[in-house]
């Protein structure tokens, strides 16, 4: 080997090691300074892409009707999420005066935002939302859309406008859930390469008898720090009995190659 | 020739802004045209080792910087089985091994025989692909390998190698810009038979 192939194979495996060692903050810092640099590039992308949509949408409608159907749209999905929380909430609320024990209500402060682009990755499931530290969103906040649980915000921009969401179809994305009309509760997340047709969720660690059905709805738990409780999640598809536990695939109530209009969850259980 | 080198770390930069817009294909089991991937190939067949590791080092480290997920964040009480992250600079030595394997068929192209430089391309993708996977199924266990999974592998690296007669042609035509020659034995032969 040459004396100059080998330096720069040793100086290589340097600079892997450095980057390989490197901490969760500082990785954090990188991807920051990365997507600073880029931000330009994807502002002016996104601002191309969303020119050339309307561009093509105006041969059918005027841009005045397409601002209305837009805030509409907006204030329809908003409207859905209120009214599945209120439903959620009614159940709730039964459930507690069945218990004698009141408690005060939930609210949730919510901002909208509009899914930019998927990430360009192979293996992660996410995407990014126009709306950023700017908008108070911070990260490990939950993501809904007016059909249930979207994800959780994972990275925001160092510029504050823009956001990155790990979607629940994301083997990493885990959260804490129940089915509805029974005791079983476990961890949903998405599945490994789930690629095919539409993403279906794994609930796992339920226990061994599960008393589980296709069918039955399942909702979040509220526990575990970062999603509120009573979320729609999705239907139980089928259940697998195991000797140690038991595992039931859930089809998402949202549909994840449709995302348009998400909401941030600010706050909530005050 | 440094000209040159400059170029292709250029190239790979603007690859990583092209990449962003690249959308995945749906019908083909979500695979996608990995861009930064294929510009790093062709480059790494037409420079020497060092400008090679360089690109494979800048295009590694990007790309993770792209890629990396942040940490779980809730209660570990309740999430007792966390899914682990890979460490952000894997992608720094996956880039340095289809490096290496590029380089291993650099005599047939300084030959002029780039057509199986973009096979192998295709080749490199599609076991870049698969040690991405078995890294994420040995970091995270339970071992899974779908038929989709390995569909959208082999459409991913299908659909990637096509587009590498282009990025061949680009380099050619920056090489000529730069008056460096990246394939001197076809120089040799075609001036021979003139």
């Amino acid at each position: 080997m040459k004396p100059l192939n080998l330096i720069a194979l040793l100086l290589f495996l340097g600079g892997a090691v450095w980057a390989l060692t490197r901490s969760d903050r500082s990785v954090r810092e990188i991807q920051n300074a990365y997507y600073a640099a880029m931000s330009p590039f994807l502002k002016s992308g996104s601002k191309m892409e969303t020119q050339a949509r309307a561009f093509l949408q105006e041969t059918r409608h005027s841009k005045e009707l397409e601002a209305e159907l837009e805030a509409t749209r907006e204030q329809l999905g908003r409207l859905r999420l209120i009214e599945s929380r209120f439903r959620a909430l009614e159940y709730e609320n039964v459930q507690l005066r069945h218990a004698l024990d009141f408690k005060k209500a939930t609210r949730f402060d919510v901002v909208a935002a509009r899914v930019i682009r998927r990430n360009p990755a192979t293996w992660w499931q996410t995407v990014e939302i126009d709306s950023g530290s700017k908008r108070r969103v911070g990260t490990q906040l939950a993501v809904l859309s007016n059909e249930g649980l979207v994800g959780k915000i994972d990275r925001i921009d160092s510029g504050g406008e823009r956001s990155s969401v790990l979607l629940l179809t994301d083997e990493k994305c885990q959260v804490s859930a129940r089915v509805e009309g029974s005791p079983e509760v476990g961890i949903l997340s998405g599945q490994r390469g789930g690629f095919d047709g539409e993403p279906m969720l794994r609930l796992r660690f339920l226990s061994p008898n599960a008393a589980v059905r296709p069918g039955q709805r399942v909702f979040t738990t509220g526990r575990g720090g970062i999603f509120q409780a009573n979320i729609p999640l999705g239907t139980i598809d089928s259940v697998e009995k195991g000797a140690l536990d038991s595992e039931a695939l859930v089809r998402p109530s949202v549909n994840f190659a449709d995302l348009g209009a998400v909401f941030v969850v600010l706050s909530a259980d005050s | 020739m440094i000209r040159y080198s400059i170029i292709t770390i250029l190239l790979l930069l603007a690859a990583f802004i092209v990449q962003q817009f690249l959308p995945a294909f749906t019908g083909l089991h979500h695979s996608r045209i990995l861009l930064v991937q294929l510009v790093f190939l062709c480059c790494a067949v037409t420079v020497g080792q060092p400008t090679m590791l360089l690109l494979a080092f800048i295009g590694g480290f990007f790309w993770d910087a792209q890629c990396a997920l942040g940490p779980h964040g809730g209660d570990p009480e309740v999430y007792t089985q966390q899914v682990e992250n890979l460490r952000f600079g894997y992608s720094i030595l996956l880039f340095g091994g289809m490096g290496f394997l590029m380089q291993g068929i650099q005599p047939l192209f300084k030959q002029g025989k780039w057509q199986f430089s973009a096979l192998l391309s295709g080749i490199a993708v599609l076991l870049y692909l698969a040690a991405e996977y078995t890294i994420i199924n040995f970091v995270r266990g339970d071992f899974t390998l779908s038929q989709a999974t390995m569909r959208q592998m082999g459409y991913t690296a299908i659909l990637t190698m096509l587009f590498s007669p282009v990025i061949f042609w680009m380099l050619f035509r920056i090489a000529g810009i730069c008056d460096h020659s990246i394939n001197p034995e076809a120089g040799r032969r075609r001036r021979r038979t003139r």
